[in-house]
Formats: structure tokens, sequence, C-alpha cells
């Protein structure tokens, strides 16, 4: 069967480069997809919603070049489930109240630029669509 | 912005419809998503996940209708994120244990495969989604 995820949004904060056990690059990275809209009785509704990207290998590393805060970005890649669940992953937090989140692996990152911005658009690929890298949890250092 | 989520899959269950107090239809299945894959050192790897999937409106009918445990469906939507935190909604479950799930509210609901692929839905579009499903309406 098949599944996959495309979001355009807008970095929270700088993306965050590490390396894995066998020397792995990995870049993590948030984006928000807002959507404004009004609804039948004439109010303004607001809905955001929070992506945890991870790109890897030569993604990473262009990732991690080009993207800072509020950079905006085409994301083309996979939902990252609980492995045994096939829910969302969940962790708890210092007050040891339990989240949780999207957790989306990266394929295709386009470079949209900012806010503002002339449109640059370049378009970085995981050359390698990397499944086995999603599932090594072990691996993966945060 | 923008967001699309796209499913292929199939029902775990039958589809369950009911009416919010306003008399809008709304449907809720579970898809889930088998993904098999070879790696790089030959050995198997397996994914599942599991949707939580709402489809209001018409549509909520006609997919109550055509749609039962094994149909196999493609979907198109986006996530339905708990608003106050933005990504899934997390419940505690009657053993204690605290869960979450990905909930999907359908824009395009299409049968394939096994079970009549005959039957086809009008896509249905956002502004077609009525205020409940912006409110928090819980299933």
């Amino acid at each position: 069967m098949y599944h996959k995820v495309v979001l355009v949004g807008n970095l929270g904060r700088d993306p965050e480069m590490r390396y894995t056990g066998d020397g792995t690059p990995v870049t993590s990275f948030s984006i928000a997809t807002n959507e404004s809209w009004t609804n039948r009785d004439g109010q303004q509704q607001d809905r955001t919603t929070w992506w945890r990207i991870s790109a890897w290998r030569r993604l990473a590393e262009t990732c991690n070049q080009y993207l800072s805060t509020g950079s905006q970005v085409l994301v083309e890649g996979r939902m990252n489930p609980d492995p045994e669940t096939g829910n969302p992953k969940t962790f708890t937090r210092n007050d040891g109240t339990v989240g949780a989140s999207y957790e989306v692996t990266a394929l295709m990152v386009k470079f949209l630029g900012r806010r503002g911005d002339e449109a640059g658009v370049d378009v970085a690929r995981d050359e390698q669509v990397p499944p086995e890298a999603e599932t090594d949890a072990d691996s993966i250092p945060f | 912005m923008y967001e699309k989520i796209f499913l292929a899959g199939n029902l775990g269950r039958d589809p369950e419809m009911r009416y919010t107090p306003n008399g809008t239809a709304v449907t809720n299945f579970s898809v889930a998503t088998n993904e098999r894959w070879t790696t790089q050192d030959g050995q198997q790897q397996e994914r599942t996940i599991w949707w939580r999937v709402k489809v209001w409106g018409s549509q909520a009918e006609t997919v109550s209708q055509y749609l039962s445990k094994g149909s196999q469906v493609f979907i198109e939507g986006r996530m339905d994120p708990d608003p106050e935190t933005g990504g899934p909604r997390v419940w505690t479950g009657n053993d204690g244990q605290a869960r979450a799930s990905f909930e999907i509210v359908a824009r395009t609901v299409k049968v394939v495969g096994r079970s009549g692929g005959t039957a086809r839905f009008d896509e249905l579009s956002d502004e077609d989604i009525p205020p409940e499903a912006f409110f928090g309406e819980s299933s």
C-alpha cells in the first residue's frame, strides 16, 4: 500500500544536524503549516500543525546549509510512526505529561525562500530513498 | 501554506456514521497502510501505519454505504491535530497508558481494488467541511 505527505511550511527554529552511530548525517527541523479560514458565522479561524522533519545523508547536509528559522520549504516525505503501534511516537515531558509529534522522513525538500523573498527554488532529494535508515531507531541520537 | 496527505490502504473495521447535533453526517473509519521493502543488506522490513479517517457531509453517507471492513481506499486529506499543540491528540486509554493517533480529515475518498471499484465519490473541498470539524468535535 501507499502513503505520502506533502507539506509547505516555515521553520520554527534553525535546523540541527547530527551523526548516527555509523556516521550517517541527519538534519532535523520543525515546520509549521498554518491554515486560516472564515467559518459560516463569519469568524476567523486558525489552525497550526507542527511537523518534525528528518532529512538524511546529502539531503541532511543541504538542509543544514540552506535552512534557518523562517525558511519556507516544500517537503515531500513519509510519516514515521512508532513501529510497534503504527501510531505517532509519544514522549514524556519533564513535567511527566505525555506528548506526541508528527515525524516525517523527507524524501524531497524544495527551498522556497522566506516570506517576501523572490522565490528561489532549489530542490534537494534523498537519492537513496532510505527506508532502512528510518527504522534503525537505536542509531538515532535524539 | 499547504498540506496534503495521500493514503492507499484497507479499512480495519466497518465504518461508523453518526450525526452531529446540527444534523451533519460524519463517518469514521481506520485505514492501515502496510509497506514492505528490502534493505540494502537484504533484510525484509515492514511498517504499518494506522490512520483514523473522518469524512463529513454527504460524502460521509456515501462512504458509510459503500465501504466495509477490508475495503481498499485511496484518500487525500489533511491532518487533524490537537488545536492546542499542533501535534497529534494524546489521550489515556482504559489501561492508563497514553496513546496518540494519526487523525485525518478526508477531502477525497475513492474506492479501489477489491470491493466494487465502480463506486466513485465526488471530491470534497475544505470549504464543504462544516464548522463542527474545526471545533474539536470528538468521535
